[in-house]
Parts: structure tokens; sequence; C-alpha cells
């Protein structure tokens, strides 16, 4: 090889192509001793960065971080929409798909939330909205290479999953959390349809039984199933349908099975998919007891479930079989027992050998005695739930302050509790927010309406007072009791970090509302139902307003004269009217709307909105 | 190629005139710049120029292809060789890490400026990545503060961003 003086440079040195002269690459050439280097010419900072800026932002994954960074500058905004690949709408309203999907057009995962979440106290109409048809078609043709959907409080009908089937090739995982309007026959051209999916995971949907048997349509080779959740579907399987496919998908790790499901085909399940992690076991019971055969060796299919670390399901336990599960205790990090109406012993003989658990969510029936158990067992404990087994205001809780405190004072790891009970005191309240200071969500729901501290008969102030205070990482929390506008007053001085704030039959006056509305700088969604606020409470909020996802507030005291008013006021706000148009009003409600639901959006009225619902 | 290719030795010149000598091997797989200038054409002791680089971003440029020689050869499975390979992999990460944490902005623009010319991804990947991190969690004014970047958006445009768009999709 001979050297040669002055040799231009090969051309797969690539010079970059000078769009600008700041972008001047030299590229270097061999020389022997007497050669001159080249001139070279060194791009500015942000030059430099523009060339690597997209392999930058691909490891921006926070929602936050890639918004600030669209703001930076032209070149950043672009590049931003470039390379977003995971695209969140926390509310189907606020922006419309077409503007979605015009801004961004590199996206591979949607995740859509609908309806607020009190639409599941049925306080909404059922066609209210929150369609995903929109959504789906414009998706089809702007990404055909979608690989994610995950919606949660959605209209979806069958006619949307055979579009989303035949549009997305690469489809892979779908999941419906609280989303209604679907069958079986839906799922069927999902499973036939999409020959690549993983995940299929059905969580509180209701779903309607088409009599289509959509377990048989996934595909006759191996799947490449990892997730099969219906835990919620109320139709009979075809079980042996499901026994072939659990046999042909080696890379399922997720099964919930649902209700119909009896203890006998979890068993033959269980056998034939021992890689299993999280397990949903359908009744717990023999729904079919076939008289002569001997019973299956359950706990040996649980111990030879190696991977089990999160077991569900219980929907109709029958104690006489939870022995069965004692051997996959000591690695369970998430039980949910919150359909099985099991007692204080049952539980205690489950929970000793839980001391690695993370989540619990349970039922009432355990007691107090049993809520002791758990603080006694589950020093690991980060989430707990308890539920009622009767949601009804006069009955005789069997869970109160004492098991609360025993909580806090074995559980000190606590990140988020939702608690249902009939009597709370302050004092536990107190040492819950002292005990676990590690706290995120805080929900405390008393039943029965303004029930004061059980001991003292004080209003529940100073507890909840006391969570803002001490609890400094809270973004979440649900108030009861009798509360009055102080509880709202320290909400407003110490919740600076609440996002989420429910409210129910609480407060004295429009102050209370004001208060957080001028301190909770923080606060995104807010929901009340049944308090004293009215139209001069929510005028307090008009500076905060566009910050929020959303506003709803029922049974208030709020006029179509005060929601016009904050419509004329907001022009970016939707600003929803509910109204029973017959419902028999007594005295007190006579001239207060039933609902207001208000929320920003780039898109102003939507179209679809049903007769009830009126847009001020 | 008179000698054999993994003992041979490179001379690298900077653009303020500094002579480095390395081993091919050690640069060759990491910079795709020097491997394809020596694949077209490289007898003994060639001198490479490496005019876009200075001698100081050079040297830590080359400091890190010598801590980075072989991190990619992966064991055949035996026990100890595959401890030997993770806690070595552990130590490489480690090193990267204290290698990129107190970078002052000025040499993280022209170790980037490098990376890039040199075509070296893994340390690409790795200086990105530092970038990104220094983005994450700030606001965008921040942002511009320390990278040293115009906001070329009008009050208008800007207003209209902010409030409008950035919500939506949060």
């Amino acid at each position: 090889m001979s050297e040669d003086d002055d040799r231009s440079p090969p051309s797969d040195l690539g010079c970059a192509d000078s769009e600008s002269s700041s972008k001047t690459r030299n590229c270097s050439g061999i020389s022997g001793s007497g050669s001159t280097s080249v001139e070279v010419q060194a791009p500015y900072p942000d030059q430099v960065l523009e060339n690597v800026l997209e392999n930058v932002l691909c490891f921006l994954t926070s929602r936050r971080d890639r918004s600030a960074a669209s703001l930076v500058c032209k070149s950043w905004y672009r590049a931003e929409a470039l390379t977003r690949s995971e695209l969140f709408i926390g509310n189907c309203y606020a922006v419309s798909p077409r503007r979605a999907t015009t801004r961004f057009t590199r996206v591979r995962s949607v995740a859509i939330k609908g309806k607020p979440r009190f639409a599941d106290f049925n306080l909404m109409p059922p066609n209210w909205g929150a369609h995903f048809s929109p959504w789906v078609a414009t998706m089809a043709k702007a990404y055909p290479w979608l690989e994610k959907i995950y919606l949660k409080r959605m209209s979806v009908t069958d006619e949307n999953l055979a579009i989303l089937a035949h549009s997305f090739p690469s489809f892979k995982e779908l999941a419906l959390v609280c989303c209604e309007g679907f069958g079986t026959s839906g799922l069927a051209v999902v499973a036939s349809k999409c020959r690549q999916l993983k995940v299929l995971d059905l969580i509180e949907s209701e779903v309607l039984d088409d009599d289509v048997d959509w377990i048989s349509c996934f595909p006759e080779s191996h799947t490449c199933l990892e997730s099969l959740i219906f835990d919620c579907v109320e139709c009979l399987i075809n079980f042996e349908a499901l026994e072939r496919l659990v046999v042909r998908s080696p890379y399922l790790k997720k099964l919930r099975l649902n209700r119909l499901a009896s203890i006998g085909q979890l068993h033959r399940l269980m056998v034939r998919a021992p890689q299993l992690t999280h397990l949903g076991t359908g009744s717990f019971t023999t729904l079919d007891a076939v008289q002569g055969e001997p019973e299956p060796d359950y706990a040996s299919a649980f111990a030879a479930s190696r991977s089990l670390v999160c077991l569900s399901g219980f929907r109709e336990a029958s104690p006489e079989f939870l022995f069965a599960i004692y051997p996959v205790c000591a690695n369970l990090t998430s039980l949910n027992f919150s359909y099985a109406t099991i007692d204080v012993e049952e539980l205690k003989s489950v929970i000793c050998h839980c001391r690695k658990l993370q989540t619990l969510w349970v039922l009432d029936t355990i007691c107090d005695e049993g809520l002791q158990a758990v603080a006694a067992s589950c020093k690991e404990l980060r989430e707990l739930r308890v539920f009622p087994v009767e949601a009804q205001e006069d009955f005789e809780s069997p869970v109160s302050e004492v098991g609360f405190q025993a909580i806090s004072e074995g559980c000190r790891k606590l990140e988020s509790i939702l608690y249902f009970c009939q009597r709370m005191t302050n004092a536990a309240v107190i040492a819950m927010s002292k005990n676990c200071p590690d706290l995120v969500v805080f929900r405390l729901c008393i039943m029965g309406r303004h029930r004061p501290d059980y001991v003292t008969g004080e209003p529940m102030d100073e507890g909840f007072g006391a969570i803002v205070m001490n609890c400094k990482k809270l973004t979440r929390l649900a108030v009861s009791g009798l509360l009055t506008d102080r509880a709202f007053d320290y909400i407003g001085k110490y919740g600076k970090l609440v996002r989420t704030l429910s409210v129910a039959f609480a407060g004295d006056s429009d102050m209370g509302l004001k208060y957080v509305l001028e301190g909770c700088p923080n606060l995104q969604k807010l929901e009340i139902r049944d308090s004293p606020f009215g139209d001069a409470a929510l005028l307090s909020g008009l500076h905060h307003y566009y910050n929020m996802r959303f506003l709803w507030m029922s049974s208030c005291r709020l006029t179509r004269e005060g929601c016009t008013e904050i419509a004329r006021a907001l022009p970016r706000m939707v600003v929803e009217v509910m109204q029973e148009a017959n419902a028999v009003r007594d005295e007190e409600r006579r001239g207060f709307i039933d609902t207001l639901y208000m929320y920003r959006s780039l898109e102003g009225p939507r179209d679809d909105a049903p007769e009830v619902v009126e847009i001020a | 190629m008179s000698s054999s290719d993994s003992e041979r030795m490179l001379k690298l010149k900077s653009s303020d005139g500094v002579t480095f000598d390395i081993k091919d091997a050690i640069v060759v797989t990491k910079l795709e710049f020097i491997k394809n200038i020596i694949e077209d054409c490289c007898g003994d002791n060639d001198l490479i120029l490496v005019p876009n680089v200075n001698s100081e971003i050079l040297a830590m440029v080359l400091e890190w292809c010598k801590k980075h020689v072989g991190d990619d050869i992966i064991s055949d499975g035996e026990d100890d060789e595959e401890n030997e390979y993770f806690s070595r992999k552990k130590e490489i990460k480690k090193w990267d890490a204290e290698f990129v944490k107190n970078l002052d902005q000025g040499v993280l623009y022209h170790l980037l400026m490098a990376a890039d010319y040199l075509n070296a991804k893994q340390l690409l990947d790795l200086l990105t990545q530092r970038v990104a991190d220094m983005i994450k969690g700030k606001k965008s004014e921040q942002i511009r503060q320390i990278f040293n970047i115009k906001n070329d958006f009008t009050p208008e445009e800007e207003e209209a961003i902010k409030k409008r768009n950035p919500w939506a999709f949060e």
C-alpha cells in the first residue's frame, strides 16, 4: 500500500453532508510523517447535541421529562415527537386521536383512560361516552406497527376489537381494565387474528356472553401467550380447550381463571403449568362434585409451582381447601383474598407463613384479630386493602381502629392503604401517620355518613391532618367521617404533593373546598360527592383548573348559573352538567344540579354526549 | 500487513499535534472510524490523524478503550469463567459510572463529539445516557441553561405550547 500525500479520503469515512456550514465534519487521512492536518470546523455545542439528540431522548421514559424536553427548542420538540414510543392519554376527551397521531408518529404502545372513577359507583348513565371507536379507527391508519394497548374505563365494542385485530400485525399486548361494551365474539377475533399475542388481560371489565368459545380461537400451534387474565368474565369457558391452550403456551406465566372454574379444573391446569408466577384460582371450591372420584392432591400441585409469587381468585372459597396453598406462602409477595369470606382462624393459618408478603387484599371478615396476625407476620407489607363484606351503613363492622392501629405498628413499610370500617378514632389515624411515614396512598372509608371519632365524639379532622402533616410523600388521599372545614385547611396547608383527592359527605362550608384549591398546587384529580360546596367554592379554583385533569362534584350545592359562569371564565375547560330529568327532588336539592364533571381539553365540547349530559 | 494484527502498534495524532501510541487491538473494535481506516490501507507505524479531537479528549477516549478491552467476550459457560465474566462486567460498569460522573459540560460535549466522530457506539451510548440523566427531572429552562441552547420558540408559540400541549399527554 502506498502512502500518498494529500490523498482524498475514502468515501466510506462518510464526510457528513453539510446542510449548514456549521455541520461540517472533517475526515482524516493517512499520512506519512510529512503531511499537514486537515482544517477543522468544530460544531457548536447545540449542534453536537442535535446529532446525538435522538439517542439521548430514547433514554427518557418519564412523561414529564419528555414534556420538558419537547419545550427546550424547536428541534428538540421535533426530535422528542419522533422518539416517543409510549403514548399516554389521561383523559380521552382532552385531545383528539388525530392531534395525538399527528404529533407522535412512531408510537408502539398506547394507554388511554376514559371515564372518571366515580363511574364505578353507578353515578353515570350507561351510554355516557369514552368510546374507543374514534381512537382505534385513527390508530389503525397511523400506527400500523402498534404493539400494545391499555384501556381503562373505556367503552369498547366487538367491532373495535375486530379492527384492532386486523390492523396491527405486530400486536402483542391488550389490557382492558374496567371496560365494557364488548363480548366473547370480540375476544374470539383478537385470539384468532393476533398471532403474536403475549398478553390478554381482562380486569374488572364487563364481558357480554355471546356464546362464542373464544378460548378455542387461539392459534393451533405454540402460542406466545405470557399472560391470560379473565377472572372477571362471567361466562363458562370451554375447559378442555383451555387445558390444551395452556399445554401449548410454554411462555405462560400469568393465568387468572374466572369464578366458574372449579378447584378440580384449577388442579389440572396447575399440573400442566408449574412455571406460573401469577395464579388466579377461580372459585377454589368443588362446583360439580363428581361422586366416587378420588380428591386430587391440591397441595402437591401448589408445591410444584415453585415460581408462584402472586395468588388471587378464591371466589367461592371453601376453607377446607386453604391448606393447599401453604407450600407457596413463603414466597408469596401478593395475596388477594378480597372475594374470600374467610374468618380469623383461617386467615391466621395462612398468613403466618407469608413473611415476604408485600400486597394483601382481604375482606373485613378477618376481623381486628386477623389484622393483628397480619401485623405480626407481614413485616414487608407495602399495600393493604380491607374491603367490607357488607357495605351497608348501619352494620357492625368487624374491623375498627384496633386492627388499623395494629397494622400501623407492625407494618412500618406501608405505602398504600385502603380501609373500610364503621368506626375509627383520631388516635389510630395519628398513630399510622407517625408509624408509616412512607405512605403515598391513604384512603380511609368510614362507612356511615358523618361518623365522628368513636371514642371522643370529635370530628376526624386531627387524624387526617396528621396524615398530611407527617406523610411527606402522600400523593393520593381519600377522606371520610365527620369532617369540618378544619380538615381541609390542613390538607391545603400540608398536602403539597397531593395529586388525587376524594371527598364524600364532608365539610361545613365553601371554605373547605377553597382551602384545598388554593393550597394544593399539584392537585390533578378532585372527586367530591354529597358535600356542601357551592358556586363560590367552585369559583375559588379558577386559577388552578387548567392544571388539573378533572374535577367531579356530585350532589353538592352547585347551580346551573355557577356552572355557566365557570364555563365562560375558562373557555378551554369542558363543563359537563348532568341532571336526572325526572328525578324526584326533595326540597333541599331543588335548584342544585346533580353532577358537574369538568376537564381541560384541546378539542372543545364533545359531540358524543348522551342527552342527560349538558355542556355549559 | 506485516506484523500480527493483535500486536500491531498504531499512532494517533490529535488536533493539537500530540501523538499517542496505542495497540491496534485496543482501539480497533471500539472505534469504527479507526477500523475503517486500517482496513483500507494500513501498514506498520502508520500515523492516523484525528483532527477533530484534541489531546485531552483523545486521551480520555483511549483510556476508556483500554478499560473496555475484551468486554464483549462471553464465557463458554464454565461456572468459574462465568463468575469472572460477571464480576468483571460489574467492575467495568462501576468504572464507567465514575468516568462520566464529574465530567464538566465542555468535556462532555467534546467527548460526545469525539465519540460521534470516531463512531464509537458503545462509548456514545454511555455518554448519551449521561446526558439523559442530566435532563431527567429538569424543567425546560434548566435544560437550556445546562446545554447552552437557544430557545427559538416565539413567545406566542411558547405560550401556546406550554399552556396547551404537554399536559394532554402527561
